[in-house]
């Protein structure tokens, strides 16, 4: 049975954890690298050090979570000591970067690419911080020469993270093409307002909603720029059980990445993934994962 | 988010302020809320009252607390949760170690056999000896009130092997000198350790030591699960991500 997967690079198996959720600090990195997850993508990191919102930055309920972390993150010089720490575990560690213009993004890619890490994610699609993400991601010029530029600029895999909050992600896409890799989708954006204190409870008003609720939009998403583009997807959003993951991968993704579900299952989740995985894959008669990787197009 | 409605709210001390109300939630000794101060923050608070009536008891450090410790009967609290993993107790001789408001997540441990030592800076710091039938030794920094000292100038005059367990609370400074002190000696611990939270479930990293994170593996760590942490009582991190040294 063959459940390992190529990604640009290659992964033992399909379940990656996602940017944002427990990978800001080197040794929970590691706790998870060690007990399934077959690589990380760390918290999305930029030049200098973010204290990010106050909080509260979470709010969640059974079936979702809205955040606005605010891009919190420790700066790409302090970075590299917890990049070291991760990879102890012997596991691929993915660099998640967030910048202004491309300049900053190719800086950033340089960095990381110095500090052993197996590939870059751009993270083109962050829904609450201005100037960032999601303003960044839905100027399809922007996203061309940020792409062209750090691909130019490192010899590792680069890819590109979209958001599902613009009107057309197919022109999107067209414009990461050089990406190695598309990794869709990053939140929704989302509020919340508690009737009772009759306010926002966000401390930033506006976050992007995870979880649950969101994976049809992710599996939708997957399917589409899978059937125009033909590039290799990760897809996010919204996985809690293999059978989430299945829909994920037969919509077009070669790998899922797992964040929100972290909260309700903890980090077992990707121990369980993974049986679950061998499971399905003997019930149904499958040996290898390519056969089924974009089977519902065909 | 949850609301509760405010009974009462008891003075305790300079800063210090119990704010009291009812609700249906099963808390166990140890456990947490994230108590939101709308249009403030939202900060991590311990119970130190957990039958159909509740208790926090809360020191005014910033605007958060501030807004908290000076809710008044009528108004509501705002929380989410309880979160975390409580105290386990065992039974038999009990040992309360508490520094300033620290004191308070352990109250709700208190039987007929129990002692307890508080600590703090300077006499306005102690609160809650009323609970002890004077079944406790009091140290502050300064001497202003019990004995003159740190919190293991309390510890020498006791025998620990006495104690079935010792269950601690405080600044992490604090909880490393009482580690420090019994790691050699045959003693049972737990340590309720206080981090920066943003999120209380366990998803930000903001709360993490050694890859665990303490909102929700913690904030209760057994002597054992501790000796494996080189992080504690020596580096923390902060509202980034950023690590730093005590
Ligand atoms: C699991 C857990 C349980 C807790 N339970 C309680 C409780 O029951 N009662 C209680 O009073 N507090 C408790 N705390 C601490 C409490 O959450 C903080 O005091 C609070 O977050 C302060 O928020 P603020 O916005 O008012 O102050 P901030 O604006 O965050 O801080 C103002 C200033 O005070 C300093 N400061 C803040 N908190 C502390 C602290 N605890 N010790 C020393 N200096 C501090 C800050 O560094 C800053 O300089 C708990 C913390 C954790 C992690
Ligand atoms: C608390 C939190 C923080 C996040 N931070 C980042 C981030 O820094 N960079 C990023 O690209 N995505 C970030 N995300 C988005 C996730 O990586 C993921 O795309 C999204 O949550 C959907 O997947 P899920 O439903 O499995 O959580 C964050 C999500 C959450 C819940
Ligand atoms: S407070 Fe967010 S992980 Fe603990």
């Amino acid at each position: 049975m063959k459940v390992n997967t190529d990604i640009g690079i290659k992964l033992k198996n399909p379940f990656m954890l996602a940017s944002g959720i427990l990978d800001e600090n080197g040794y929970t990195m590691e706790r998870i690298l060690n007990n399934g997850a077959s690589s990380t993508v760390t918290k999305s990191i930029g030049m200098e050090e973010r204290r990010g919102f106050d909080p509260p930055v979470i709010y969640h309920d059974e079936n979702y979570i809205i955040n606005a972390v605010g891009l919190s993150n420790p700066g790409i010089d302090n970075f590299e000591e917890e990049i070291k720490i991760a990879l102890r575990s012997g596991k691929p560690v993915i660099g998640s970067i967030f910048g202004r213009d491309a300049e900053e993004f190719s800086l950033l890619a340089r960095k990381m690419e110095s500090y052993s890490v197996s590939a870059i994610e751009l993270n083109l699609s962050c829904p609450h911080v201005k100037g960032y993400g999601m303003e960044v991601g839905s100027d399809p010029d922007l996203v061309s020469e940020i792409v062209s530029e750090v691909k130019s600029k490192v010899s590792i895999p680069v890819f590109s993270k979209l958001s599902p909050n613009t009107s057309d992600i197919v022109e999107e896409a067209k414009a990461a093409e050089k990406s190695d890799a598309l990794v869709l989708i990053n939140t929704i954006k989302a509020m919340k307002i508690d009737i009772y204190a009759r306010k926002p409870v966000l401390s930033n008003v506006y976050g992007g909603l995870s979880g649950a609720s969101i994976k049809p939009v992710g599996i939708r998403y997957v399917y589409e720029i899978k059937k125009e583009l033909n590039k290799k997807i990760i897809g996010v959003g919204g996985i809690e059980n293999i059978n989430d993951a299945i829909e994920y991968i037969m919509a077009g993704a070669s790998a899922v990445q797992i964040g929100s579900a972290v909260y309700k299952y903890g980090i077992g989740i990707f121990n369980k993934l993974n049986n679950d995985l061998n499971e399905f894959f003997i019930k149904n008669n499958i040996n290898d994962i390519e056969d089924i990787i974009g089977v519902a197009l065909k | 988010m949850k609301r509760a409605y405010i009974i009462d709210n008891i003075t305790e001390g300079k800063n210090v302020n119990t704010v009291v109300f009812s609700t249906d939630d099963e808390i166990k000794p140890g456990q947490f809320i994230m108590a939101w101060a709308p249009g403030i923050n939202e900060i991590p608070l311990s119970f130190s009252y957990i039958n159909k009536i509740k208790k926090i008891t809360v020191k005014i450090y910033g605007e958060a607390s501030e807004y908290i410790a000076h809710l008044k009967r009528g108004d509501y609290l705002y929380y989410s949760g309880p979160y975390g993993k409580p105290f386990t107790i065992v039974p038999g001789k009990k040992l309360l170690i508490g520094a300033g408001t620290g004191i308070a997540p352990l109250i709700p441990l208190i039987d007929d056999n129990t002692y307890g030592i508080i600590s703090g800076k300077t006499a306005d710091d102690i609160i809650f000896e009323r609970y002890f039938n004077n079944r406790l030794k009091i140290v502050t920094d300064d001497g202003s009130y019990g004995m003159n000292g740190y919190v293991t100038t309390a510890l020498k005059t006791l025998d620990l092997n006495e104690f079935d367990m010792l269950y601690a609370c405080g600044p992490e400074i604090m909880l490393k000198t009482v580690y420090d002190y019994i790691k050699n000696m045959d003693i049972n611990a737990q340590f309720s350790l206080e981090r920066s939270m943003k999120c209380g479930i366990g998803l930000c990293d903001s709360c993490s030591i050694n890859g665990y994170q303490v909102c929700t593996d913690g904030p209760v760590f057994s002597i054992e699960q501790l000796k494996n942490m080189d992080e504690f009582g020596r580096t923390r991190l902060q509202y980034s991500g950023k690590r730093i040294y005590f």
